[in-house]
């Protein structure tokens, strides 16, 4: 019994308790999976909870960070791929154990008819959304939920649209009663209520919203009493639309998940796809990527902080913040292409191999970025209406961020060190000497200063990277996952098949699944993969790490001042983009 | 652990930055500085006056494409659909026709590309085994109805005016620089081995016949699969 238990967790190997040993025997099992994936342990509906509450409050398992629910429906499976039991859908909690730098997958099977599950709403409060997307997309309910309503699609939606057997030509049409309908909004004011209410309702197409979100707030005066944010209206399908499309097609998707940072997201994604493949990309495609990764991260953070600047009316800043942002748009345009949709990333490789100029031409940004991070730092940093503005407002106790399941600069603002680059070093990340910064404070000037810090840190690991930037080829020479190169496509037969069985059939990927995280701009960006063997991916989910940030938005801003919500959604940097996909 | 976690803290402000009022004169000091440098320095300034000035882009710019045509003015485009196919967005639409010139056996009797679906992902060119899609860098793409987004072969051809000096010039496309593609009697195998699928089932595939030597002497370029 406890070898099957001990297993997964290797290493480093965890011993659960004798008391819980006995009690979860042989309605936990551990499931046998490949070195690249994270261990899984399995269970069923009725454990679950006993399950959830063990993993977390075992010291030996610890699992406190909820990262992520990808929820996959096997009935289009391939004969020995189908579920054997007569399961359909699965349930798979993602966690992150924050002292034990080590992730988990737990799993539930469940049947065809009517899929339900308990909430674990009580365990990780991070649940709420993702259960909620759950529910949405793939019709899995969820007993006990707080509020399970839909999240991406609106209520005029009938069935559940990831599940395969729903016919995805169907249009639902959305009247203004679809949308989120609150009770707080239907409130009305109470005559008891000496000081009188009103409820305010905020986006989904306000300035300072940076996309489309919508929040509901009651307000007394200037204070906010309570609070509901709903998100969807940026919602097309990506996940739908990536089981169509071959995995090499899925890239031009991911650009648009993080706009503010679309190399992070191809990068993270194709490294998803490697790892299932188990190809090795060469030395100069990895140096390529981190250090676009890091110029990515850089961009994306002066975005936010420069917005959120001006959201506060520090209009100045916006434009100083934006010039280095221009120049380094600049140097992905000559990589890639294109300014914002880059489609570098390729499974094995990147599309082209970095212009000749590379190495001079990202040394010759950093003194630009410097200068005006300068010029940001000495407007801001000390400005007595910054201070008054940001000092203490959108406070996130180290507790909460945890248990809201944060992640990147939000969760090292308020003061735990974990970063993908760092605890699970990929690419580059290993071999180069950075710091984590983090805050303890938790406030809105905590997240600033953590981002400033950030910068300073992803321009010391480009600086060291581009310091012996390795020569050879950009790409894998396994023809069987990225094309030729053209000489050999235009002379030779042999290179023309390969090409030909690329682009027709897609690259065929082992059949298996996966869960892969990079550190986006805004956080963990897992990918959770399934692969039936064809050329087209089974099941895609994205863990986009604004998702969280924004569910546990409505609780960071109640009895703050609307003026403070509107600095606090800047400073957690919500993308619209990666938040609804 | 704690040796690679940097904790950032808030600077505490001294007395004169409390103050207020001298902070306020750094921080105009800061952006008249700016003010003034730019002034002097009108040309090498970060914004750029569209229309009257234009960005310059990369050689491997995305924007609208182009069918590469032969020296004899036809497409280069032998309708094989691998672009179609390629296409994440389904923006292109081919048909194709068997071609009068016996030599060049299939061509497209449709080349239509959507602009208004079209992600410029440049997934087409990379897909072309024949050399015939390119991208320019034309990127004022606006159009007065849907219908008129579709460009079909006579807009889509190659036009000197593409490459003219008043043109937007290549963009993204398979090679920079002197075409790949050997003229018969260049050809060398690189040795890539063949598809274990079409190994395993015996498939012969003909290699490219070696050419007639140039001169007797020449030993054979290609040797025998």
């Amino acid at each position: 019994m406890s070898a099957t238990l001990a297993n997964p967790f290797a290493p480093p190997s965890i011993s659960f308790g004798p008391v819980l040993e006995q009690k979860l025997a042989g309605r936990v099992t551990a499931e046998p999976r490949p070195a690249s994936d994270i261990p899984t342990l399995v269970t069923d509906a009725a454990t679950l909870k006993e399950a959830a509450l063990f993993l977390r409050d075992d010291p030996a398992a610890a699992y406190d960070l909820f990262l992520d629910l990808a929820s996959v429906d096997r009935s289009k499976l391939p004969g020995d791929l189908a579920p054997k039991d007569k399961t359909r859908f699965q349930a798979n909690y993602i966690l992150y154990s924050t002292k034990r730098n080590e992730h988990l997958r737990l799993r539930v099977n469940l049947p065809a008819k009517e899929p339900a599950v308990p909430s674990l709403v009580g365990v990780w409060p991070a649940a709420n959304w993702f259960e909620r997307e759950a529910w949405d997309l793939m019709g899995i309910r969820f007993e006990g939920h707080p509020n399970l309503q839909r999240l991406l699609t609106h209520n005029g939606f009938v069935g559940h649209a990831l599940r395969k057997d729903y016919d995805k030509k169907q249009r639902w049409l959305c009247t203004e009663e679809d949308l989120l309908q609150t009770e707080l909004a239907a409130k009305t004011d109470d005559p008891a209520d000496m000081f009188e209410t009103m409820t305010l309702n905020f986006g989904p197409s306000h300035p300072t919203t940076h996309g489309t979100l919508r929040v509901v707030m009651r307000v007394d005066g200037e204070k906010i009493v309570a609070a509901e944010s709903e998100c969807g209206y940026l919602h097309r399908c990506f996940e739908g639309m990536s089981e169509t499309h071959t995995w090499v097609q899925v890239v031009p998707y991911t650009d648009r998940l993080n706009y503010c940072s679309p190399m992070i997201n191809g990068n993270g994604y194709v490294r998803a796809v490697e790892q299932m493949l188990g190809v090795d990309v060469p030395p100069r495609a990895k140096a390529a990527r981190t250090v676009l990764n890091e110029f990515s991260r850089i961009m994306d953070h002066l975005v936010c902080i420069a917005a959120n600047l001006v959201d506060l009316g520090a209009l100045t800043n916006f434009w100083y913040a934006f010039q280095p942002r221009e120049e380094i748009y600049g140097l992905l345009e000559a990589c890639c292409g294109a300014r914002l949709t880059s489609s570098y990333a390729r499974i094995g490789g990147l599309a082209k191999d970095v212009p000749e100029n590379f190495v001079e031409w990202s040394r010759s940004l950093l003194p630009t970025i410097r200068d005006r991070m300068a010029d940001v730092d000495g407007l801001i940093t000390k400005n007595k209406i910054a201070w008054n503005r940001m000092r203490g407002t959108g406070v996130v106790s180290k507790e909460h961020a945890i248990a809201w399941g944060f992640t990147g600069p939000s969760l090292r603002a308020s003061g735990v060190a974990y970063d993908v680059r760092k605890d699970k070093p990929y690419e580059m990340y290993g071999d180069v000497d950075f710091d984590v910064p983090i805050s303890t404070d938790g406030d809105n000037l905590a997240r600033y200063l953590v981002r400033m810090e950030e910068m300073r840190q992803s321009m010391r690991i480009i600086e060291q990277i581009l310091a012996r930037f390795p020569k050879g080829p950009i790409n894998s020479d396994d023809y069987r996952v990225i094309l030729p190169p053209k000489e050999m496509v235009y002379n030779e037969m042999e290179a023309l098949i390969y090409h030909f069985k690329l682009v027709f059939e897609g690259v065929k990927v082992p059949p298996g699944e996966i869960y892969s995280y990079t550190e986006g701009a805004n956080g963990e960006l897992g990918y959770s993969l399934v692969s039936d063997g064809s050329g087209f991916p089974y099941r895609i989910k994205v863990r986009p790490p604004c998702f969280p940030l924004f569910a546990a938005f409505e609780h960071v801003i109640k009895g703050g001042m609307v003026s403070d919500a509107v600095a606090t959604l800047g400073s957690l940097n919500i993308i619209a983009g990666e938040l609804d996909r | 652990m704690a040796a690679r976690v940097v904790t950032v803290t808030a600077p505490t402000p001294t007395l004169l930055e409390r103050l207020y009022l001298p902070e306020v004169f750094k921080g105009l000091a800061r952006t008249f500085r700016h003010l003034a440098k730019n002034l002097a320095n009108m040309k090498g300034l970060p914004t750029i006056q569209y229309p009257e000035m234009r960005r310059k882009y990369s050689e491997r710019f995305r924007g609208r494409h182009i069918l590469k045509t032969r020296e004899d003015g036809t497409l280069a485009c032998v309708a094989c659909y691998m672009c179609e196919t390629a296409c994440p967005a389904d923006c292109i639409k081919i048909e194709a026709g068997e071609h009068p010139v016996l030599a060049y056996e299939k061509y497209p009797t449709v080349f239509e590309i959507d602009m208004l679906r079209c992600v410029f992902c440049g997934y087409c060119v990379d897909a072309c085994p024949k050399d015939a899609i390119w991208m320019t860098k034309d990127y004022e793409l606006a159009f007065f109805d849907r219908r008129s987004a579709v460009l079909g072969i006579p807009e889509l051809t190659e036009k000197p005016s593409d490459t003219g000096p008043d043109g937007p010039g290549y963009g993204y496309r398979p090679y920079e620089g002197e075409s790949p593609m050997r003229k018969a009697g260049q050809f060398e195998p690189s040795g890539l081995p063949l598809l274990p699928a079409l190994a395993e089932r015996g498939l012969a595939i003909n290699r490219m016949p070696p050419p007639p030597p140039p001169k007797p002497a020449a030993p054979p370029a290609a040797k025998a699969p």
